[in-house]
């Protein structure tokens, strides 16, 4: 545990001595000003607005989940890229640890992040539960982002072309509420689509168990596989 | 305490192995060399000892335990010096040493403080590693490997990067890591590095051991066992070393005038190296 916390801190210190790392933390505060205080007042405005409630909250807990998973992937990416990820192949840290120790943190960051937004937005009523689910489901790309990124990426550059490209996969789904009601699943290859619905059926004061359950199955699946990858990689 | 018996290893994607069954051993307290030029498998070698390479073929034993059978246990024992700088560059001296100096048990951590100390770097652990040079960077490397008193130890290129007075110091602490029991395992294609510390060395080329023995057995094989003179007058002449002292031509000529230079006709390791394998350390 002590290790874990260690690298946890290590961190931190790194993305708050770097500039460009450091003014990403301020996005989720754009993002709350913008929820709370913007988008009210445009829905009152423009009643067209109505029927797409669900999805201004599907945008902000999305948004809210890619700060992290910049600033994760940028970490791992320059350690990669300097050749420090080498290091961490030769001590005694168990490789699945070195995985926890880095995303425990940022991802419950993400999901605390998520809560405040939910709980503060004054668009839609959810209840708590789902307000949790959603929460703890949506903080699950911090992970999969970066660890699938760094799967794939040798440096700064290329990391750079793979975020671009990862930061629309996640939002495709958003497609999905503008297609006819029987082509809305297939979008389900996607993790995120399954977040997404999660949301807009918890606008609706709908159960959302069984999106949660296939986005943390999907989630959980996607997040073994990369870890493994990822493993396979970023030491060598 | 090392034995390696038919090692071969090809990297995924490439046509043929990088190490093409290589049978060595390394004594407990030896420093053990791997001579060769670059692109020769000396690192790739060294990576599958230290465990970063899985899928080789062949026996490798680490106090007689399979290398494989090594749990997470086998790091605590192990200290690595890269080839090239690796450290966190927004970080210190002092906290990029710590950090990793967190992973292993407390009881045999050498004191940071000391470390930097030893290899001249105390005035600089509390700046970021940003600010250090190359040749600052590696002392970083190297006392990073040994900061937690591992047993057995990798050095790839240790005084690359170094001017010669800091590779001096280099090469001197590793031989005193060598009298306190470390077994040591370097790859270098420096001459130098190769003939100032080893106990042994292996000649690498395309993979392939080619030449194992010491540097002096190496260097007296392959050379001349004789001394040339010259002296302030342009005369120069060799002699046998056998029975030296009591030469009378030897002893004559040195009456004849000035003694300029005396020196042993051995070969360097390079010259051993490049008349065994037909090949230049330098050679890609």
């Amino acid at each position: 545990m002590k290790k874990i916390f260690k690298l946890a801190f290590t961190d931190f210190k790194l993305i708050f001595r770097d500039p460009s790392l450091r003014s990403f933390l301020v996005l989720p505060v754009i993002l709350f000003a913008l929820i709370i205080w913007a988008v009210p007042p445009l829905i009152e405005k423009y009643a067209i607005l109505a029927p797409y409630l669900s999805l201004f909250l599907v945008v902000g807990v999305i948004e809210n989940t890619q700060m992290f998973s910049f600033i994760s992937s940028m970490v791992l990416i320059d350690e990669k890229e300097s050749d420090v990820a080498k290091v961490y192949g030769v001590v005694p840290l168990n490789k699945m640890e070195y995985v926890l120790s880095r995303f425990l943190i940022p991802y419950l960051f993400t999901v605390v992040l998520n809560l405040v937004l939910l709980f503060v937005q004054n668009i839609c009523d959810l209840s708590v539960g789902a307000i949790m689910l959603i929460s703890f489901l949506a903080a699950l790309v911090v992970p999969v982002y970066a660890l699938a990124i760094n799967s794939m990426v040798q440096n700064r550059m290329q990391g750079m072309v793979y975020i671009k490209a990862f930061n629309m996969l996640v939002l495709i789904p958003v497609a999905a509420f503008f297609v006819p009601e029987k082509f809305v699943h297939l979008f389900g290859v996607f993790p995120t689509h399954w977040v997404f619905q999660a949301i807009d059926k918890a606008t609706q004061n709908l159960s959302i168990g069984l999106f949660a359950a296939i986005g943390f199955v999907f989630f959980l699946s996607l997040l073994w596989f990369v870890s493994r990858t990822f493993v396979q990689k970023h030491f060598v | 305490m090392i034995q390696v018996e038919n090692l071969v290893f090809q990297y995924p994607g490439n046509d043929g192995p990088t190490l093409k069954g290589l049978d060595f051993s390394i004594a407990k307290g030896e420093i053990f060399g791997f001579l060769g030029p670059s692109g020769a498998g000396k690192s790739t070698a060294q990576k599958v000892l230290y465990k970063i390479l899985e899928g080789y073929k062949g026996q490798v034993n680490i106090d007689g335990k399979n290398l494989s059978e090594w749990n997470n246990s086998y790091f605590e024992r192990i200290g690595v010096g890269f080839e090239l700088p690796n450290h966190y560059l927004k970080l210190t001296g002092k906290e990029n040493l710590e950090l990793f100096a967190a992973f292993y048990p407390n009881g045999k951590k050498h004191n940071s403080t000391e470390l930097f100390e030893m290899v001249d770097l105390a005035d600089a652990m509390d700046k970021p590693v940003e600010t250090y040079s190359k040749g600052m960077k590696m002392r970083l490397n190297f006392i990073r490997a040994i900061q937690h008193d591992p047993d057995i130890l990798f050095f790839d290129e240790p005084t690359s990067g170094l001017d010669p007075v800091n590779a001096h110091k280099i090469k001197q602490h590793i031989l005193d890591l060598k009298n306190h029991g470390k077994t040591i395992f370097v790859t270098t294609h420096s001459m130098e590095t190769a003939d100032g510390i080893c106990d042994r060395v292996s000649f690498i080329v395309d993979g392939k051991l080619v030449l194992t023995d010491t540097p002096r057995n190496l260097k007296s094989r392959y050379g001349k066992e004789a001394v040339k003179v010259d002296l302030k007058n342009g005369q120069s002449e060799e002699f046998p070393l056998k029975d030296l002292g009591v030469n009378p031509q030897f002893l004559e000529f040195l009456k004849q005038d000035e003694v300029k230079r005396i020196h042993t006709l051995e070969a360097t390791l390079e010259e051993v190296f490049i008349r065994v394998t037909g090949k230049s350390l330098g050679d890609e």
